[in-house]
């Protein structure tokens, strides 16, 4: 109020004064003429500072261009002084809400679900990347497009046609093999969302569980069928032959073992997967370890296979019970899927990353098409064949659990008709090396 | 470039025959995963699904000659919008056209799985050219959608590699009957599924020639409302 009137008081008590003292020196009509002339000269300033004020207020970015606004004079210096904190306030306030807005719409982009937002017509508004993944569109291409133009998929026309939104809708890409999952939200009154999920690895999952409940169900009944039909015969025919009965049990005994090795098999799986390191950590002989394992090798084949054996000395930190029977794996697989004359090439050595140990044959081979699956559950390349030769279809999946504890990883080569190595790689970290020059002279 | 119509009616009625294109267009690559699906998996659900899509798609197509017929007598429309609607009309052809390709596969297919094929020979390699099929027809209606030029003449210089694909797989075959002659009725199968997925290159190849006729000239983005903002 002061800073407002004080300078005004000033300015129009000097044009008085002046005007008193022409009235005293001269008369009325110069102190009249003083007077007006000195008005006019305030009113002029006025417009002049009023004029300069409305063109600066007039730009959009006023606030840039402050320094347009002529010095303070008198009364409009308080004037011009709260209008620059009212416009700094302004651009404070709106770039706090811009900076609010532009989180909003990072976190929005960032989502790993989709989200589509349409108008009441269904045309593309907005969508984040995730979105354009899931539903194959392109922002910056298709705003303002029909929505139904894009994701032309039947169920999903139908799905919004229908407006009841209860369930969300699956979409299942066969070429792409992924399985979309999308639900429409009502949004904002007139518009709509739409959110995308990508639920190709959980159904995957579920499509494995079920298949391993089917697959545990149907190993575990073929030997109970057997074993349940050789009861019931023995139970209808008390007298029978010694020597038929003999066989029965024999078989009886062997269908038995058998399931006890794939409970065996399934609890050592589980157990794998529930823990994450090792069950030990211990400094081990490797090659002591390797050897029996040779022996066994031996025994299995009974002679048909030509066996070979190369180890260095090294010694391996982990758990010695879990990569004997990761490597056990390996030397019975090859031993039973290498028909009789074949040979079989056992290496422990220096890798690259570490050590490794490897089980070259020279028997069938894999198709490529099935490597990348071998180490699912009960996986079977030739349906008709793998379980004559005694497997229970857990063991390449027993060693990659067990290698995966030790930070180690399974390699597959194989070619058809020419053979296969498997190669289990352990990390340095858990190989020493005992080199020649290493050893006390 | 805002266009501005005098008839906005004749506008949605443009935009609604599009989109019914290309709704039919969604039908149709559903229908050819599905008869690729039922000669992977030999499912009969699968197969009687595609047979079952073909009247869908037959009626789409009268559909949509009827509504074009009928835009053309009554709005008389000229340049690009003549040339939309023309464009309409021929790819409805060449989708229904698809659509026959689809439902022969699906019966060959079904068929395949009848007579017991005990393994099916060039199995894999007829995957490689379906899914190259299906790739080309669902980028050259994404095009037609996008009415986008250049995506559209990359699809038409695609076509080359499926017919290259077919030719190879043919002389594949060709090796495994002079082989074995036991294999001769399965290979002919896997023949004509190929020249099927082969023609369906071809029909997609035209839609995206369409588009690029379209595209001279005209912008067909859709005139709604005007996007405000960032959301």
């Amino acid at each position: 109020m002061f800073n407002f009137w004080v300078p005004v008081g000033f300015r129009f008590g000097a044009v008085a004064l002046a005007a008193v003292f022409a009235w005293l020196a001269v008369g009325p009509q110069t102190a009249l003429l003083v007077a007006l002339a000195g008005l006019s000269v305030l009113i002029g300033l006025h417009l002049y500072y009023l004029k300069k004020v409305s063109d600066w207020i007039r730009q959009p970015d006023a606030l840039e261009h402050v320094g347009d606004l002529p010095p303070a004079y008198g009364a409009w210096a308080s004037v011009f002084a709260e209008l620059r904190r009212a416009r700094r306030r302004e651009a404070r306030e709106r770039d706090e809400v811009a900076e609010a807005f532009h989180r909003l719409v990072e976190a929005a982009s960032a989502l790993p679900d989709g989200i589509v937002i349409l108008d009441r017509g269904g045309i593309i508004e907005w969508c984040n990347p995730s979105a354009e993944q899931h539903l194959g569109l392109d922002l910056a291409r298709d705003r303002g497009f029909l929505i139904l133009n894009l994701v032309r998929a039947p169920a999903f026309t139908e799905y919004m046609m229908r407006a009841d939104f209860r369930e969300p809708l699956i979409l299942t890409d066969t070429v792409a093999g992924t399985t979309i999952s999308v639900q429409f939200l009502p949004f904002q009154k007139t518009r709509r969302m739409v959110v995308s999920r990508d639920i190709t690895r959980f159904t995957r999952m579920e499509a494995t569980r079920r298949d391993f409940i089917a697959n545990v169900s149907h190993e575990l009944r073929t030997p109970l069928t057997v074993v349940g039909g050789f009861l019931e015969q023995l139970i209808d025919q008390p007298e029978i032959a010694p020597a038929q009965r003999q066989r029965i049990e024999a078989t009886m005994l062997d269908q038995t073992q058998r399931m006890q090795r794939l409970i065996e098999d399934l609890l050592a799986l589980s157990r794998l997967e529930t823990q994450s390191g090792p069950d030990r950590e211990e400094e081990f002989d490797a090659r002591l370890l390797v050897e029996p394992l040779v022996a066994e090798a031996q025994a299995l084949s009974g002679g048909r296979h030509r066996i070979a054996v190369d180890a260095v000395d090294l010694r391996l930190r982990g758990s010695p019970d879990e990569l004997r029977s990761a490597f056990a794996n390996l030397v019975s697989n090859a031993v039973r899927h290498t028909p009789a004359g074949g040979q079989i090439e056992i290496r422990l050595g220096a890798h690259p990353d570490g050590a490794q140990f490897a089980v070259t044959d020279n028997g069938p081979g894999i198709a490529p098409e099935h490597l990348p699956r071998l180490t699912e559950r009960f996986y079977r390349v030739d349906k008709s064949r793998s379980r004559e030769t005694g497997g229970t279809g857990l063991g390449l999946a027993i060693v990659k659990h067990a290698l995966a504890r030790h930070g180690a990883r399974l390699e597959i080569e194989s070619e058809p008709g020419r053979g296969s190595t498997f190669r289990a790689i352990l990390p340095a970290a858990r190989v020493r090396m005992v080199t020649e020059s290493a050893l006390p002279a | 470039m805002e266009k501005v119509h005098i008839s906005s009616q004749f506008d949605a009625d443009l935009e609604a025959v599009r989109s019914r294109l290309l709704q039919m267009g969604g039908l149709v690559e559903q229908q050819l995963r599905d008869a690729i699906g039922a000669y992977s998996s030999g499912e009969r659900e699968l197969v009687d699904k595609v047979r079952r899509t073909e009247d869908a798609v037959n009626m789409l197509e009268i559909e949509l000659d009827d509504r074009c017929t009928h835009l053309i007598a009554r709005r008389q429309p000229t340049a690009g919008d003549l040339r939309l609607i023309m464009a309409v009309i021929k790819a409805t052809t060449d989708l229904e056209r698809v659509g026959d390709e689809a439902a022969k596969i699906g019966r060959i297919a079904g068929q395949m799985h009848d007579t017991g094929v005990a393994s099916l020979v060039g199995f894999s390699d007829v995957h490689v050219a379906a899914n190259m099929a299906i790739g080309m027809l669902k980028d050259a209606l994404d095009a037609f959608a996008r009415i986008d030029s250049a995506a559209a003449d990359r699809i038409v210089k695609q076509d080359k590699q499926i017919d290259n694909e077919f030719r190879s797989l043919l002389r594949e075959l060709i090796t495994f009957m002079m082989e074995d002659p036991r294999t001769i009725s399965t290979a002919l199968g896997v023949i004509w599924i190929a020249k099927a997925l082969e023609r369906v290159g071809d029909h997609a190849k035209n839609i995206a020639e369409y588009v690029i006729f379209v595209a001279e000239g005209t912008d067909v983005r859709h005139s709604g409302p005007p996007a405000d903002g960032v959301l």
